[in-house]
């Protein structure tokens, strides 16, 4: 057995609250793909940190090429070779891809057009069409990924990690991402790759290391296994699949929610929203697929009410509500659970109890007399902790402490009382491990039988397939289609994704 | 929760301290015995009642404008024109009083004078708040320039309209003594404006923790995106808030005029704004802290006035600001130490767990 | 008229320097709003220096190290410590007004007639200033005028056209992807708060050392908050901060030259005085596009 390029050995890392990782050790061996797999939470992207020196190890060692090296920093790890790619890009977004490229890789007086075609040919070399003095931040985010791919060819990596890299991409972009991946490593050079989909693992990897909570719980080669036993392995128990029980029942005539020619546009940039028409019926679950970035964001936002559109109609219960603000909105019975519930779901550093009066302040409920009624709330609140098993302490507990499931869990609960006619979910499994997502599911699917409108927004296929009733595919915008869950394939969806227009498969983009 | 309480209070009180101990040592700059100064001036305050109730009085205007900067903190804004909004209601507080003074009864002008100083300092911060929610204008910019425009503007009234009589001075005249803000404690110059104060800062502590209104000027300054998508306009919250924040700044200009000064002068009490927001900062954003740090900074106050006459040593009356700046210097310091350590013994207590469990 | 111009442009040289130091400090995602504090220290020190050496180099030298103090101060509390940048601004300008009331005492007492020193020297420039008009208003100023009219190519060169400028704008607007490339964040951003301490100084000292010839401790009155209202206003760019110091520059001139003409008259003088600060509130209401670097104000915080 050779000297493997990497390895680490017994690594422990601690958080302030948490134990990130426990006693991680696996090699890589010199043009080998390394798959590391495990449920969100699992430990590692903080592994792969501390082999790039943006963490440091509490404990532990790190040998590259066989001989102990100490990485402090990610110029140490760059020094050995080492390059990563991180779910969220560390580019400048107001800079060009050669400014980024190049920053920290040059001294002096800059002769910007140099490197332009010293980065243009690199491009080239590898195949990637990436624009060189484009502001980054305006560049689609599947060319911005291979911008950071450059950075790290343009410095001479010979171990490629990459944090959850098809997250960003359509199916036929991760399967030329895992062909470059393949080609990296038949050139000698090794990759790990970080994931949570197990058919990535299956189509690239050599071999799988799979993590759960902070530990190596598996390490085999890709031959000796399958997508079943690794799913056993991350989870630690073998999954109940989600039954989709009356599956097919005929949605009501009157739709509930009804976006008509919506367009959403602001001036001297493409359309966010590009005369989107759509409708969402009683007892219904209505799913958007679509690479993330592509106006699903938006469709949420000019529905909450958040964003005003620039054209069209939005028609909720038979009313216009285009000019109604987001608060008239959420009393007509709108509910909505964002994609960042950081940002937009919970505040984090209030309490529970708090959080969820967030959209309810207005209401007489919660007052008596002009003052808060602190028990009132706090019986809401203990009777939802309750009901949807969420591990907290009581209504009085911050929301930063609880976990990104029970978050999760916390923001449905209260839209599913908000939202009494319709629920918006904008990736709601997104950052969950696997038994959160089981909850969240199940909870929807009990909406659904109580006659309300769900749109349902996920870049998971699986997600889109196992739940909704109709399915919509968007693309820059536009709605490339409305189908009946049953009538799509994975390719042909893959393909409306990529924007590739019915009968035109295979040939040029729509115009 | 307790704990973290416990920790804040412990950090705090010890950061005054090692700032009083940095700032008596710069008392040895002027060959002074710090321990010997220090120990005179604070028996000659604890000795005489008069001295005594300076304490209060210098409170009372350092309570409001604290709570106009913590106000707005709690939304996330930052009020730096506390001064200017004083100097707003201390013009509306002036001119009333001149011009009512033996018109009503006392209990009435007062209540006149409270309204109209609330509603001259919420005038300007209502301004800057709206500037801020229609503009979406940089608030710490424009209320910082705005102190020196009211400031210009005082000036030019105190040369010209509300010149006193005598013409010789730039002030006016005193106020008639119907218009004085009541004694409360004999012997002292501590006023009613001293309770108004108590009553404000509970009075805000309410409305942030008891009411929808400061449930949402919080929500907003903890996170407004959430808080948008919730339904709540942060617009609106940002003039509301900078309306109040404002409205209890001025309040200081009738404690001031009505209840001290009785009159109007340029440049008096030129530091109230800034002191304001280093008690807030002391206090943590808590109304009822407010109350007590600033006590602590109107003792200080005092302490350095007394300080300055003691016969023998010549020491400045600069010096207020000097052990003022130290002290929150320290404190600021000390929010620093006190995350620090908590995470230091977290992370202990988490090993700990993680070997026993192994 | 000339002579308005003239002053203009003296008047600005302060909010020049000190402008340029906050366009690089906020480049990195630093708002040093010790700026006024640090004016103070640098007009103090240049006093100080000046008159217990009798020359006006060590004036400048120590202004210069007084600045650097006061932001090292500021930028330890803020970089290192990750303070909110505008509590701890506000406490530094408080402690440096009384730092420079008190030590003033202790080092000179009470003085009965003001303490004067001497003011740098006006140094006509040998074939430039015989150019009409503009000979006269720019080319016979002090050496610190023309420092500044130097800094200002300099600066807009290293910002934009070198590597040191690339890192200073990557800091503000995305520390992660400057972290990632090897770069110490932090050491960037605290070392640019101590060069924009060590400008300020010199521009506070122009105060005293370059214009008044004496000190109060009212002298800088705002004006170094002006300075960090031209850094927003010119975008975050010296070319848009040039601009912008000269129509301060000019306001001043005219408050000060009006002020002498119009006296106790009823004329509301006043709004003069008040007018560079009414400007800055019109102008941060009406400035609508900005290049605001993104991270600015925040904290760098990495974990692990």
């Amino acid at each position: 057995m050779s000297t493997p390029v990497v390895e680490l050995r017994n690594i422990s890392k601690y958080f302030a609250k948490v134990i990130a990782n426990k006693n991680v050790s696996f090699s890589v061996q010199k043009g080998e793909v390394v798959a590391l797999l495990g449920e969100n939470g699992a430990g590692k992207s903080t592994i792969m940190k501390i082999l790039y020196g943006l963490y440091n190890a509490d404990e532990g060692q790190i040998l590259i090429r066989g001989e102990e090296r100490s990485v402090r920093s990610p110029k140490d790890a760059v020094t050995l070779g080492i390059a990563m790619i991180q779910q969220h890009f560390s580019l400048v977004p107001t800079h060009t891809a050669t400014e980024n490229i190049i920053l920290g890789n040059v001294k002096g007086k800059i002769a910007l057009k140099q490197y332009d075609e010293k980065i243009r040919t690199l491009a080239e070399t590898y195949g990637f069409d990436v624009p060189v003095d484009v502001k980054v931040g305006e560049l689609a985010v599947g060319v911005q990924q291979k911008v950071e791919i450059l950075k790290a060819l343009y410095l001479n990596a010979e171990i490629l990690i990459m944090d959850e890299p098809t997250a960003v991409l359509t199916p036929q972009e991760s399967d030329s991402l895992m062909k470059f991946i393949r080609n990296f490593a038949a050139q000698g050079h090794s990759v790990i790759f970080i994931t949570h989909k197990l058919k990535e693992v299956m189509a690239a990897a050599d071999r799988i290391v799979v993590m759960r909570d902070g530990a190596v719980v598996g390490n085999v080669l890709k031959s000796e296994t399958n997508e079943h036993e690794l799913a056993k392995l991350m989870i630690g128990r073998a999954l109940d699949a989600v039954t989709r029980a009356d599956a097919g029942v005929v949605p009501e005539a009157q739709p509930l929610l009804e976006l008509s020619h919506v367009s959403l546009t602001r001036k001297g940039e493409p359309a966010l929203l590009d005369d989107v028409s759509f409708s969402v019926h009683a007892g219904e679950i209505f799913g958007i697929a679509g690479v993330s970035g592509n106006g699903q964001d938006a469709v949420c936002e000019v529905i909450c009410g958040s964003q005003k559109i620039t054209d069209g109609t939005i028609t909720f219960c038979g009313e216009n509500i285009r000019d109604k603000s987001v608060r008239e909105r959420i009393d007509a019975g709108i509910g909505y659970v964002p994609v960042d519930r950081y940002r937009d779901g919970l505040i984090m550093d209030m309490t529970l109890a708090e959080n969820m009066m967030l959209k309810t302040s207005f209401d007489k409920r919660w007052t008596n007399r002009g003052f808060l009624s602190r028990k009132r709330l706090s019986q809401y609140t203990g009777d939802i902790i309750r009901n949807y098993r969420v591990k907290a302490t009581g209504p009085d507990e911050p929301a930063k402490s609880l976990s990104g499931g029970n978050q999760q869990k916390m923001v449905l609960a209260r839209e599913i009382d908000v939202g009494t006619k319709v629920i918006l979910l904008n990736q709601p499994a997104r950052g969950l491990d696997m038994g959160a997502v089981e909850r969240i599911h199940a909870s929807v699917l009990e909406e659904r039988k109580k006659g309300k409108g769900v749109l349902l927004i996920s870049t998971e296929l699986s997600e889109i397939f196992e739940m909704a009733d109709r399915i919509a595919v968007m693309y820059k915008g536009k709605i490339m289609g409305i189908y009946q869950n049953g009538t799509l394939s994975t390719e042909k969806i893959g393909l409306l994704m990529a924007g590739y227009t019915e009968g035109t498969e295979g040939t040029e983009h729509e115009a | 929760m307790k704990r973290k309480m416990g920790d804040v209070l412990l950090f705090n009180i010890g950061a005054v301290i090692v700032g009083l101990v940095i700032s008596a040592c710069m008392l040895l700059f002027m060959k002074i015995n710090p321990l010997q100064v220090s120990a005179l001036a604070v028996g000659k305050i604890l000795s005489d009642g008069y001295t005594l109730g300076e304490v209060l009085v210098k409170a009372t205007p350092l309570i409001f404008t604290a709570l106009a900067f913590a106000f707005t903190f709690k939304a996330n804004l930052f009020n730096i024109g506390a001064q200017g909004q004083f100097y707003a209601g201390s013009i509306a507080a002036v001119t009333l009083s001149l011009l009512l003074g033996d018109v009503l009864p006392n209990p009435m002008l007062i209540l006149v004078v409270l309204a109209a100083t609330f509603a001259a300092g919420g005038l300007v911060g209502a301004l800057i708040g709206w500037a801020k929610a229609r503009f979406s204008a940089n608030e710490f910019l424009i209320s910082m320039m705005s102190t020196y425009v009211v400031s210009a503007l005082m000036q030019y009234l105190l040369r010209t309209i509300l010149r006193e009589s005598k013409g010789e001075y730039l002030q006016t005249d005193p106020i008639s003594a119907n218009a004085y803000l009541a004694t409360i404690i004999p012997g002292t110059r501590v006023h009613v404006g001293f309770l108004i104060a108590i009553a404000a800062a509970v009075g805000v502590w309410v409305l942030l923790y008891k009411t929808p209104m400061g449930f949402r000027i919080r929500a907003v300054g903890c996170n407004a995106n959430a808080a948008e998508i919730a339904g709540i306009c942060s617009k609106k919250v940002f003039v509301i808030a900078f309306l109040i924040s404002g409205g209890l700044a001025g309040i200081a200009g009738l404690t001031e005029i009505n209840g001290v000064q009785h009159m109007l002068l340029q440049d008096f009490n030129s530091s109230i704004g800034s002191l304001g927001i280093g008690i807030a900062i002391l206090a943590n954003g808590n109304p009822i802290g407010v109350i007590f740090a600033a006590l602590l900074f109107g003792f200080l106050n005092v302490m350095g006035i007394t300080m300055g006459r003691l016969p023998g040593f010549n020491i400045p009356s600069s010096i207020i600001d000097l052990i003022e700046g130290i002290v929150m210097i320290c404190v600021i310091a000390s929010y620093f130490l006190r995350n620090y350590v908590e995470l230091r013994r977290e992370k202990k207590l988490l090993k700990k767990e993680s070997e026993q469990s192994c | 008229m000339l002579n308005i111009l003239y002053r203009a442009i003296m008047m600005s040289t302060p909010l020049m320097l000190g402008a340029l130091g906050e366009v690089y400090a906020e480049r990195t995602g630093m708002m040093v709003t010790a700026i006024e504090g640090i004016f103070l220290m640098g007009a103090w020190g240049g006093f100080v220096g000046t008159y217990l050496t009798g020359s006006t180099a060590c004036g400048l030298l120590l202004a210069m190290l007084c600045g650097l103090l006061t932001a090292a101060l500021y930028g330890v509390i803020t970089v290192y410590m990750r303070q909110q940048q505008i509590v701890t601004g506000t406490a530094i300008n408080i402690l440096a007004g009384g730092f420079c009331a008190y030590f003033q005492r202790v080092l000179f007492g009470i003085p009965t007639s003001p303490l004067k020193i001497s003011v740098l020297p006006r140094i006509a420039i040998p074939v430039l200033s015989k150019i009409p008009v503009i000979g006269e208003v720019l080319f016979r100023q002090n050496i610190m005028t023309y420092f500044a009219f130097l800094l200002i190519p300099i600066s807009y060169f290293v910002l934009f056209k070198t590597s040191l400028g690339l890192t200073l704008r990557s800091t503000g607007e995305n520390p992660e992807a400057v972290d990632v490339a090897g770069i110490n964040v932090n050491r960037v951003r605290f070392l640019t708060v101590l060069m924009a301490g060590v400008i300020g100084g010199l521009a506070g000292s122009f105060y005293t050392v370059g214009y008044l010839g004496m000190f109060t401790t009212g002298i800088i009155g705002g004006r170094g908050w002006i300075a960090f209202a031209i850094c927003f206003l010119g975008n975050w760019n010296p070319k848009g901060a040039v601009i912008g110091t000269l129509v301060f520059g000019l306001a001043d001139a005219l408050s000060i030259f009006i002020q002498s003409v119009s006296g106790g008259s009823a004329f509301p003088n006043e709004l003069i005085i008040a007018l560079p600060y009414i400007l800055t509130i019109v102008l941060t209401v009406c400035r609508k596009s900005f290049n605001v670097p993104a991270k600015l104000g925040v904290p760098y915080c990495k974990e692990g």
